[in-house]
């Protein structure tokens, strides 16, 4: 007898929380390489198994900043190739680009598909793959009774699911267990991270997230010091351009010979 | 000697299987290497196996239990083959003596069948006792030679089966097909039958074709071909049937189908994988390259992509997304283009590029987009491709802030396009999207 109770009471533990703080991780998490966002994350990271909802306004994709770490992360613990899987990737992911991130880009699939359906398609097929290690799905028109079939896809199978959506999705239901708005803030270089739903009390304020790398802020820090207008840009004489280029060269090689 | 005489049941065979008794016979050869054909019943000689497989009961056991994969049959023995044969026709003959079995289970006897019941001979060991001179001036020889055959008074001699090199069945459908997804039904009992034949050869099939003939009297093609290829060697044959039925689905057919075959192109012998011996580790699910094919096979090869680096100074040729190719899942090779990539220009690579560079309007000099631009770092020169005929790329890139926008990669066009005037404006692009 009391041996069930205690079973139970465990399972309980992990469906149920208490509603002034985070539920514990069901599963298992990939830590996001973002502290403050960690620290709100029920478990500490993005939950593996389960979809997360991405939403951003419209011609804003700063997926790559937010989802980077934990992807470079999961792509390189595991022993197997385990690549991960873009799915109607709104611009082509620039390689040299994430590689200078840590990601090496010959671990990303590209599966262009237009078609709504198709995409959702493509995105539960990869889910199934025992290889593939996570999907990021941009599904600007999908349904809540397709995105569920693609939660529960990525529940049976232990994957990380990102999924893209507009901002206006915000007030639609979803079955994911984790709904980010992420709005870029240009004045302050930040980006403002909303979440609209986790496992816990819902967070009243934005987190900010820095919008660039360390190593891209210091180098336009260094570059040119305060910003000037593009009208200017053509009447720059060729010194100063070499002292500036000597100055990021310098930084730079800290930066190097400190990491 | 032991003889054993099978026959697959009707009823669940014909649905499954292509051509049941074929694939029978094939499975069989694991037993003994004496396997014959006669109709559609087969003839296993087992006396040479029966000490690899610890008895006669054990290897009957065994046949019994394993012919349950194949299809459902029933099996009958006996000391000669046609023993055998004549206690497979009846269910009640099993543990008969031949003298008792019937002649109508006598193939040679039946011709005479109506002339020996009117003279009171039934079964095997009255048309024995008739006098043999008699029997073969009313009867002929081969009867009584069958007789001496049933009795292991003369050797049995058959055309023993082999398993084929390559796999090539035919398959006569029972009705015209319209439709290439219905040739699907058709399609999959040939598979069944080639994951037999993978099984036994153990080999895994790595590329295949599938013809089918159409009718004649439409004045159309005779004949389609359809050739599915796999990176993994494949021994099941789930994956097989997925691939084409996304292939099928492309096709249409001009004609009614009579008559598919399926042949193997390209096999490859299957190396055996070690298991673990943790439960768990083994993960669920389709392998990567299912996957690929799978995508490929429904959205076209050229929509799953895989990219290469690339030894080149412009962006858009850094890199290459072609469609995957199989070396480059597997196996970390060291980037082709690593020595152009200098440390100090990498962190100013943008995450997203652009397919093709978005020409910016300009209004007082300045590049719009979202707004005026304000240009952060900058110029980044880049002068190549001037052996690239016509493409010359002459740029300066700029790290430019877009008020609504956020950070972009942008060039300015150095030199005027030819023909325009010297003292042009400098065109702008978007390049990239930093994210």
């Amino acid at each position: 007898m009391s041996e069930s109770l205690s079973v139970s009471s465990f399972r309980l533990s992990e469906a149920v929380w208490r509603a002034d703080s985070l539920a514990d991780a069901a599963g298992v998490t990939v830590a996001s390489g973002h502290a403050v966002l960690d620290a709100q994350l029920p478990g500490g990271g993005w939950p593996e198994g389960a979809m997360c909802e991405i939403l951003q306004a419209h011609g804003e994709h700063n997926e790559w900043r937010l989802l980077l770490p934990a992807l470079k992360r999961a792509v390189v613990t595991s022993t197997m190739p385990s690549p991960v899987v873009l799915v109607g990737a709104p611009h082509v992911p620039f390689g040299p680009g994430l590689a200078a991130q840590g990601l090496d880009a010959r671990q990303l699939v590209q599966v262009l598909a237009n078609a709504p359906g198709e995409r959702l398609w493509a995105a539960e097929q990869a889910l199934r793959c025992a290889a593939v290690r996570a999907v990021l799905a941009w599904l600007p028109q999908a349904q809540a009774d397709q995105l569920r079939r693609l939660q529960m896809a990525a529940h049976a199978n232990s994957k990380l699911l990102f999924v893209m959506r507009p901002a206006q999705a915000r007030v639609e239901s979803s079955p994911a267990v984790l709904r980010l708005l992420l709005a870029s803030q240009q004045q302050s270089d930040a980006l403002l991270l909303h979440i609209l739903k986790r496992r816990g009390r819902p967070l009243e304020q934005p987190l900010a997230l820095p919008a660039r790398t360390a190593r891209l802020s210091v180098l336009l820090a260094t570059w040119c010091g305060p910003a000037r207008p593009a009208a200017g840009a053509s009447a720059v004489p060729p010194e100063p351009v070499a002292d500036f280029l000597q100055g990021v060269r310098d930084v730079v090689g800290r930066i190097a010979s400190a990491a | 000697m032991l003889w054993v005489a099978l026959q697959a049941l009707p009823e669940d065979a014909s649905m499954r299987l292509a051509d049941c008794t074929a694939s029978l016979a094939w499975w069989a050869l694991q037993f003994t290497p004496k396997v014959a054909r006669v109709d559609d019943t087969l003839l296993l000689e087992l006396s040479a196996s029966e000490r690899l497989w610890r008895g006669r009961v054990q290897l009957l056991r065994q046949i019994h239990e394993s012919s349950k994969l194949i299809t459902a049959v029933k099996l009958a023995r006996g000391p000669t083959s046609l023993v055998a044969m004549a206690r497979l026709q009846a269910s009640g003959l099993a543990r008969s003596k031949p003298d008792d079995l019937p002649l109508s289970a006598l193939a040679a006897a039946r011709p005479h069948l109506a002339t020996l019941e009117r003279i009171g001979c039934t079964c095997w060991g009255q048309l024995r006792f008739l006098p043999r001179a008699g029997v073969v001036r009313r009867f002929g020889a081969p009867l009584l030679d069958a007789l001496d055959r049933a009795y292991g008074l003369q050797p049995e001699l058959y055309p023993w089966l082999t398993l084929p090199e390559v796999f090539d069945i035919t398959l006569e459908l029972p009705s015209q097909v319209e439709t290439a997804q219905a040739l699907l039904f058709g399609a999959r009992r040939l598979l069944n039958q080639l994951q037999v034949w993978l099984q036994m050869r153990h080999f895994g099939v790595l590329a295949l074709t599938l013809l089918w003939t159409m009718d004649a009297r439409r004045d159309t093609a005779v004949q389609g071909e359809l050739v599915l290829r796999t990176a993994e060697p494949a021994i099941d044959t789930v994956h097989l049937q997925r691939l084409l039925a996304e292939q099928l689905a492309h096709i249409s057919l001009p004609a009614p189908v009579l008559a598919l075959r399926l042949r193997t192109l390209e096999t490859q012998k299957l190396h055996g994988q070690s298991g673990s011996l943790l439960p768990d580790a083994q993960a669920t699910g389709d392998s990567l390259q299912q996957l690929i094919e799978r995508l490929s096979a429904r959205l076209g090869a050229q929509q799953v992509l895989q990219a290469q680096s690339c030894a080149e100074y412009r962006p858009e040729r850094m890199q290459i997304w072609q469609s995957v190719v199989p070396s480059l899942t597997s196996g970390a090779a060291a980037p082709v283009g690593k020595g152009l990539h200098d440390f100090r220009a990498e962190a100013l690579y943008p995450s997203w590029l652009l397919a093709a560079p978005l020409k910016l309007a300009v209004r007082d000099q300045c590049p719009q987009y979202g707004g005026s631009l304000t240009l952060l770092a900058g110029p980044q020169r880049l002068e190549s491709a001037w052996w690239d005929d016509g493409r010359c790329a002459l740029r300066d890139y700029f790290v430019a802030r877009s008020a609504q926008r956020g950070l972009l990669w942008i060039f300015r066009e150095r030199l005027a396009p030819s023909g325009a005037a010297a003292d042009a404006e400098p065109t702008w692009y978007l390049h990239g999207l930093f994210a």
